[in-house]
């Protein structure tokens, strides 16, 4: 597992490209009225970013297995936080 | 192995004499007895607060301190309990000091990070301790707005500071500990050969990782809502009290698990020495402490049941909260069953491993009673609660590392201690311990509630046990701490397996050298293999 | 493999070491996740209870310079990724020279970040210091600028840490520290970066773009 594959620069730019076009994308959708629809799409797009990032830039896709895990540990753990604390607040 | 007496053997403690060479040291052995000294400094601190109280509480009237006086005495005694005594304790001392042992490694995976973790529990114990001094914080230890952000005169902040500071020591040890356990395993110990021990410091370490952040920027909220007379939990803008509490919560609940699963640990190498007996449903006990690691992430919102949430939120959490009791139960039957069949012997450690299980399981029915929703209307807020969790907390945790203190502390100085007055402080700490806290179940469930220092004076007979209770509790903490040193001047050398115990840390002299082995072992067995025909002979 | 690497003695080997470094950055970034979750809860619950005070404060933003910013942190995200690659392929100048553009654009981010504090100042909307809003709903909106602030605070924060980082490992490119065999702090370095970039692609709709149309 210990090095990474050197991918080929030309794949850094085209993921850099795709992140520009995606914020292109959520921005230009914010003027769309689209209701609770404009907030959906933001987060799904930044979703789509982040995820980008994390499998190009920061080699989890090559890496570990273990590192998925732990990468994806992180955000359900702060999804249980925001979702059961609205058992209470999106309810009262 | 061992070295015959007088033979000069390097071992990692006379590895440099120099105060410098000891706050320096990146060695885990060392870190691990910077941190003892640290947090029993810390325990009497506290431990003078709660006397301070019991003193106050001998008599219905408010006449030893002021109300606010009390406040600061609650608080304080808090803070410097969970934080800078109970959630280090077993972690920071036996873990740091034995998973390299357990698991046949050299150290541990980023050994100037331990030593990073040292200092920043130093610099938080700094700031709190100076809150302490500069008159002390009267918001409770749970720190809750609008109280603490608005209206209380108190060091709010600096005492906010300190449990910033020291959440970081806490959250670096869990990453040394999590990477340590994944990568550093000597050949053959398969996650199913580890011993629990070390099972319930990944678990702990997991907690650790993902709560502690979430405290740590709640504190830097209230703390910056204070400073600038504005915040999201200021009612007057909207915000909401509330949210404080589920941020906080998230992770102070979680902590109550870093409290107690070190302590399970701990009883589940003990119990298995000295009734000479494999743990029983080993794979049960290892999943029992993940399903308590992870489920006790869920359960938060049993501490708001009356706090104005909404009821589906109560009912929801308070589900949860049964079901976290399973897998603590299943510990506990699997304990038992551990003893059926064994060969039991009653040296000191396991005096205290057996009041573990015995208190553990009080406190943790009494905790069913309050996770149910009626029950906790009634009792929430009294004396019911800190019986509660003192059953834990002290009957559980603090009797678990005084057991782990005992059983290893051959290995780690080198010397035995008088195993009579051992025995006799354990058994007075047990009964001090039950003194001083049964009487608070009862005091709870009568009305009597908590964080006042005046009472009514039908009170008075069950707060007189207490207090009695408290002042033999703490005759039974001192003793420790004088035959213990005790026996570092005069204590009989002690081999390198004393209690003929299984586990890799038995297989290094004791002390151990700095480098703990001299050739890494080899594991082709399961933990605690006793009672097996090869056994017989050790 | 070469033994080209040091290898610290509680390791058995370069290839155990670089492993434990990889899940150590790794266990720290999960925990970097609740550090700043904590504040997009609070957000969450803010804004669940006010959804049009969020929406008028979100207007009040500068969606412009916003907008600029995130695309400066994304393309420093970029450059920070080619100079690990560059590290992995031993080339010394490429790498110090896409370290160094990284550490610029993360002074960039900066200097329009603070432009834009600017900007909120003279308008009246820092909570604590000068906060005048005359529209309905103003005390939450008040509320939402607090957020605004305290987020992009800590971001901030964290973003002049990892220019230093930056920096200091750019410094020890410059010494010829790093190999194809060795280059564990260039690599640490730049996941930590990525994690700044990660929270920022959050925070940057749910300050700028609540209601835009």
């Amino acid at each position: 597992m210990i090095s990474h594959p050197v991918l080929p620069a030309k794949v850094y730019v085209l993921i850099w490209l795709a992140l520009i076009t995606l914020l292109l994308l959520t921005l230009g959708s914010a003027y769309l009225r689209l209701g609770w629809v404009n907030g959906a799409i933001n987060l799904a797009i930044a979703v789509v970013k982040a995820v980008l990032v994390m499998i190009f830039f920061m080699h989890l896709r090559s890496g570990h297995y273990l590192l998925r895990i732990v990468a994806a540990a992180g955000f359900f753990w702060l999804a249980l936080l925001i979702g059961l604390a609205f058992t209470d607040i999106g309810v009262r | 192995m061992s070295a015959a007496a007088g033979t000069p053997r390097e071992t990692y403690l006379n590895a440099g004499f120099t105060l410098w060479s000891w706050l320096s040291s990146v060695d885990h052995k060392r870190i691990a007895i910077l941190y003892a000294i640290s947090i029993t400094g810390f325990f009497f601190i506290g431990g003078a607060a709660a006397t301070l109280i019991r003193l106050e509480l001998l008599t219905p009237a408010g006449d030893l301190v002021s109300a606010d006086t009390y406040n600061k005495l609650f608080t304080m005694h808090g803070v410097i309990m969970v934080w800078f005594f109970l959630i280090p304790s077993i972690p920071s001392t036996l873990g740091n000091f034995l998973v390299p042992l357990m698991i046949g490694a050299r150290d541990l995976a980023f050994p100037r990070l331990n030593l990073a973790s040292w200092y920043l529990y130093v610099l938080g114990g700094l700031f709190t301790v100076a809150a302490l001094v500069a008159g002390g914080v009267d918001t409770g230890w749970t720190f809750y707005t609008p109280f603490s952000t608005m209206f209380s005169n108190t060091h709010v902040i600096a005492a906010a500071a300190g449990v910033f500071v020291v959440g970081f020591s806490s959250i670096l040890t869990g990453l040394n500990f999590i990477v340590t356990i994944h990568k550093m395993r000597a050949p053959g110990l398969t996650w199913f050969r580890l011993p629990l021990f070390v099972w319930t410091m990944y678990a702990t370490s997991i907690i650790f990782v993902l709560a502690t952040p979430v405290l740590a920027m709640t504190l830097f909220l209230i703390s910056i809502e204070r400073f600038f007379g504005v915040g999201i939990f200021d009612p007057a803008l909207g915000g909401d009290p509330l949210l404080f509490q589920h941020l906080f919560w998230f992770y102070s609940h979680p902590a109550v698990y870093v409290m107690i699963l070190p302590a399970m640990g701990v009883a589940s190498e003990i119990i298995t020495c000295f009734a000479r007996n494999r743990v029983f449903a080993y794979r049960s006990m290892a999943y029992a402490v993940l399903a308590i690691a992870i489920i006790g992430f869920l359960v938060w919102g049993h501490h708001m049941f009356v706090s104005g949430q909404s009821i589906y939120a109560g009912t929801v959490f308070s589900i949860l909260s049964f079901l976290v009791a399973v897998p603590s139960a299943i510990k506990v039957f699997n304990w038992t069953a551990t003893l059926y069949k064994g060969s039991i012997s009653f040296d000191a450690p396991m005096l205290y491993a057996l009041g573990f299980v015995g208190l553990f399981t009080i406190g943790g029915m009494t905790g069913l009673f309050l996770a149910s929703l009626a029950l906790d209307v009634h009792m929430h807020d009294t004396y019911f609660v800190i019986a509660h969790f003192h059953y834990i907390m002290v009957g559980g945790a603090v009797m678990a590392f005084l057991g782990g203190i005992h059983f290893w502390w051959p290995k780690i100085t080198g010397r035995l201690y008088s195993d009579g007055w051992a025995r006799f402080a354990a058994i007075l700490i047990f009964f001090g311990f039950n003194l001083t806290f049964f009487p608070q179940f009862i005091l709870g469930y009568l009305g009597m509630p908590r964080r006042y220092h005046e009472y009514p004076p039908e009170f008075q007979v069950l707060n007189v046990l207490s207090s009695a209770g408290a002042s033999i509790l703490a005759v039974g903490y001192l003793l420790p701490l004088c035959y213990l040193f005790w026996s570092l001047r005069r204590g009989a050398p002690a081999g390198p397996n004393p209690w003929h115990a299984k586990g890799l840390e038995w297989r290094t002299p004791s002390p151990p050298p700095t480098h703990n082995f001299a050739s890494i072992p080899v594991v082709t067995e399961g933990p605690y293999a006793y009672a097996t025909p090869e056994a017989a002979g050790d | 493999m070469t033994e080209a690497v040091i290898t610290a003695r509680q390791f058995d080997d370069a290839q155990q070491q670089r492993s434990a470094s990889d899940l150590g950055i790794w266990v720290f970034l999960a925990s970097e996740v609740l550090f700043f979750g904590a504040l997009f809860a609070a957000y969450a619950f803010t804004r669940f209870r006010y959804p049009d005070a969020f929406a008028a404060a979100s207007r009040l933003t500068d969606v412009a310079l916003g907008s600029v910013n995130t695309g400066v942190l994304l393309t420093s995200s970029l450059t920070m990724a080619l100079g690990v690659r560059a590290a992995k392929l031993g080339a010394r100048r490429a790498l110090i020279g896409w370290l160094a553009a990284t550490a610029a654009l993360g002074l960039v981010f900066l200097a329009i970040k603070g432009g834009e504090y600017y900007l909120d100042y003279t308008q009246h909307l820092v909570p604590g210091l000068n906060f005048q809003y005359a529209g309905p709903d103003s005390r939450q909106v008040e509320l939402f600028f607090y957020l605004y602030f305290f987020t992009t605070g800590v971001h901030a924060l964290h973003l002049i840490v990892g220019i230093g980082i930056v920096c200091t490992v750019a410094a020890m490119a410059w010494r010829g520290v790093f190999s194809p065999d060795y280059f564990t702090p260039v690599e640490v370095g730049g996941l930590y970066w990525h994690l700044v970039d990660i929270v920022w692609i959050f925070l940057y709709p749910l300050l700028y773009l609540v209601s835009r149309a």
